[in-house]
């Protein structure tokens, strides 16, 4: 995976978000960390095209957000802090189909890969079952399950784990461990950030630190706890 | 939420959804010139054969009709006392008639039917450009999501200002509710936008 | 005019505000001579925040909600039988009704509250009479009488639609 974000600089309502992010993702597994209103939901909206910079370019293997953010899209796999607001239909199954009816016109193959998917994150019984009946962790689950069926080539998280409860929470960290596609995951767990390769910290809209997560945490600790 | 669909296998179940709506506006224009108490009865006791057919219990028609019975009864009363009781009994004869008919078509015709048919019909104005049958399932489906858990939001406002000592009030309840509605829709937006 | 995802989302939420706001038990109102549901409401809601396009678009989604058998309409009614019945017209008028809301509304109070009576009552009573009139047999005389207790509570719900409306259009979110 190669994202490039060249001299990036976001402003909203006037106020500057992001200040000069000039780096490059490689690593497999990426975690971003910071305060509250440090920049990072500006900071991963910046990887499809949610959001585009005022200054500087975000490319993600080549494609510039501000040309080509469809086939972006298609690259990345987002999975939204709240479930809630990701599933879009009644029944999980449609949830789904609706996720890959853009890739794939076979019905019978759209419902093989919707089964694939929901048994990654170990949830096939949930299949037929209406999300507002289903509890804030399975939500949670399904949500990521919708993302997985496309077959993404990153994927994205925004606090995976805030609405977790312990058993679910060790239960995607096992699941992440285990998905083939790098990760960028925003969070405020620090033990699931342990497990990255490489730790941005954020603070103020500036990259502060950029370093192995041990390193990494023991900063935030000190200056930000 | 139940829906007025009863699964089955009648011979009504299997007629093309189509037809039957068709059919149904057909007899809908048809009726609105029948005025005569003997032929209303006639229509009825076919319409009601119809709707037997489906397999429906007495207890389930019931329970579909329960609402809109009390409100024709109203409205015949309403005849009744500021015009004549042939008025009245026609009424309720027709509107039964009607009622009954539509029943028939929606008990025996499956939502994803019914869509089918209403994606069709838009179909010629999705060739002008003016509607994008995908989006229409969408808004659809998206708005079936959203009813329970707008109605768990509904609850939780209510709540949260009983707990300050407000009853319930449509004026300081609308405007919370409202505003948290409009910012779901932008991340609800999102994360629409960014699946691709 | 494009339609942004945005106003997918919006639309889609009204229409369940509509949905869940007209399932709500009537509540009977003093000096009201019929309890009151809150489906205008929710339309006229509809037409003073999201404009004439969109909240067009809330009401048929909702009346095809409605049409296609799904018990939205208030006291759990549904589907083709309620078109077909007396107060079809009522509900089809909530459309072209939930427009002339949006086009007429303005910035103020008062403005919104003249745009709220001219499209959820006027025009949706313009609609639903004559329907009545078809459905039932009864003369024009007769059909306005009946409806004319639902004024009362329509102008009340009027009034505080265009009271909330005004306060969230102030704010420029949409």
């Amino acid at each position: 995976m190669l994202i490039e974000f060249k001299n990036v600089s976001v402003e909203r309502d006037g106020r500057s978000v992001l200040r000069r992010v000039h780096l490059s993702l490689t690593q497999r597994r990426i975690g971003v960390l910071g305060p509250n209103g440090s920049g990072k939901s500006t900071f991963i909206r910046l990887l499809n095209g949610l959001l585009l910079p005022q200054e500087g370019q975000v490319l993600v293997q080549g494609l510039d957000t501000r040309k080509e953010v469809s086939r972006i899209r298609s690259k990345i796999g987002f999975v939204f802090q709240n479930p809630d607001n990701q599933i879009v239909f009644p029944v999980v199954s449609e949830d789904i189909d609706f996720g890959l009816k853009r890739r794939e016109p076979n019905p019978k193959v759209r419902a093989d890969l919707a089964r694939q998917a929901l048994e990654q994150v170990g949830v096939p019984h949930l299949a037929e079952r209406l999300v507002h009946t289903l509890s804030g962790g399975e939500r949670q689950l399904v949500a990521l399950a919708a993302v997985l069926a496309v077959q993404p080539e990153i994927l994205v998280f925004d606090e995976p784990t805030t609405q977790l409860d312990l058993s679910l929470r060790n239960r995607f960290e096992q699941l992440l461990q285990g998905l083939p596609q790098p990760a960028i995951v925003v969070s405020h767990d620090l033990e699931l950030l342990r497990g990255m390769e490489r730790v941005l910290v954020l603070r103020d809209g500036l990259v502060v630190l950029d370093a192995p997560p041990n390193d990494a945490i023991a900063w935030y600790v000190e200056h930000c706890a | 939420m139940g829906s007025l669909f009863l699964p089955g296998d009648s011979w009504l179940h299997r007629l093309p959804g189509g037809l039957k709506l068709g059919l149904l506006a057909m007899l809908g224009g048809a009726l609105m010139w029948v005025h005569d108490w003997r032929l209303l009865m006639l229509a009825l006791a076919v319409v009601s054969t119809l709707l037997w057919q489906t397999g429906l219990s007495v207890a389930m028609l019931w329970s579909r009709v329960r609402g809109l019975f009390w409100l024709l009864l109203a409205l015949m009363l309403y005849t009744l006392v500021v015009q004549s009781a042939e008025h009245a009994i026609a009424l309720g004869l027709r509107v039964t008639t009607l009622l009954l008919a539509a029943l028939v078509v929606s008990v025996s015709t499956s939502i994803s039917q019914l869509m089918t048919v209403v994606l069709w019909l838009l179909q010629p104005l999705e060739r002008l450009g003016w509607v994008d049958t995908q989006r229409v399932a969408l808004a659809f489906g998206l708005t079936l999501r959203l009813i329970p858990e707008l109605s768990l939001q509904w609850h939780d406002i209510r709540e949260a200002q009983a707990a300050r000592g407000l009853s319930a009030n449509p004026l300081t309840m609308a405007v919370p509710m409202l505003l948290r509605t409009i910012r779901r829709a932008q991340e609800i937006a999102e994360a629409i936008d960014a699946r691709g | 005019m494009s339609v942004k995802t945005k106003d997918i989302a919006l639309v889609a939420l009204f229409t369940a505000m509509v949905v869940v706001l007209g399932l709500i038990p009537p509540m009977p109102v003093p000096w009201v001579p019929v309890p009151i549901t809150l489906q205008t409401f929710g339309v006229m809601l509809a037409g003073l925040i999201l404009g004439p396009y969109r909240a067009g678009l809330v009401v048929a989604l909702y009346v095809l909600i409605a049409l296609v058998g799904l018990p939205v309409l208030p006291g759990g009614r549904a589907g083709l039988a309620v078109l077909a019945g007396p107060t079809g017209g009522f509900l089809l008028g909530m459309i072209p009704g939930a427009i002339v809301v949006g086009l007429a509304a303005g910035a103020s109070t008062l403005r919104c509250l003249v745009a709220a009576l001219l499209g959820g009552v006027a025009v949706v009573y313009a609609l639903g009479i004559p329907w009545l009139m078809v459905v039932t047999g009864m003369t024009f005389s007769k059909a306005a009488l009946a409806v004319v207790v639902f004024l009362p509570g329509d102008t009340i719900k009027a009034v505080i639609a265009s009271i909330v409306a005004q306060r969230i259009r102030r704010l420029n979110l949409v």
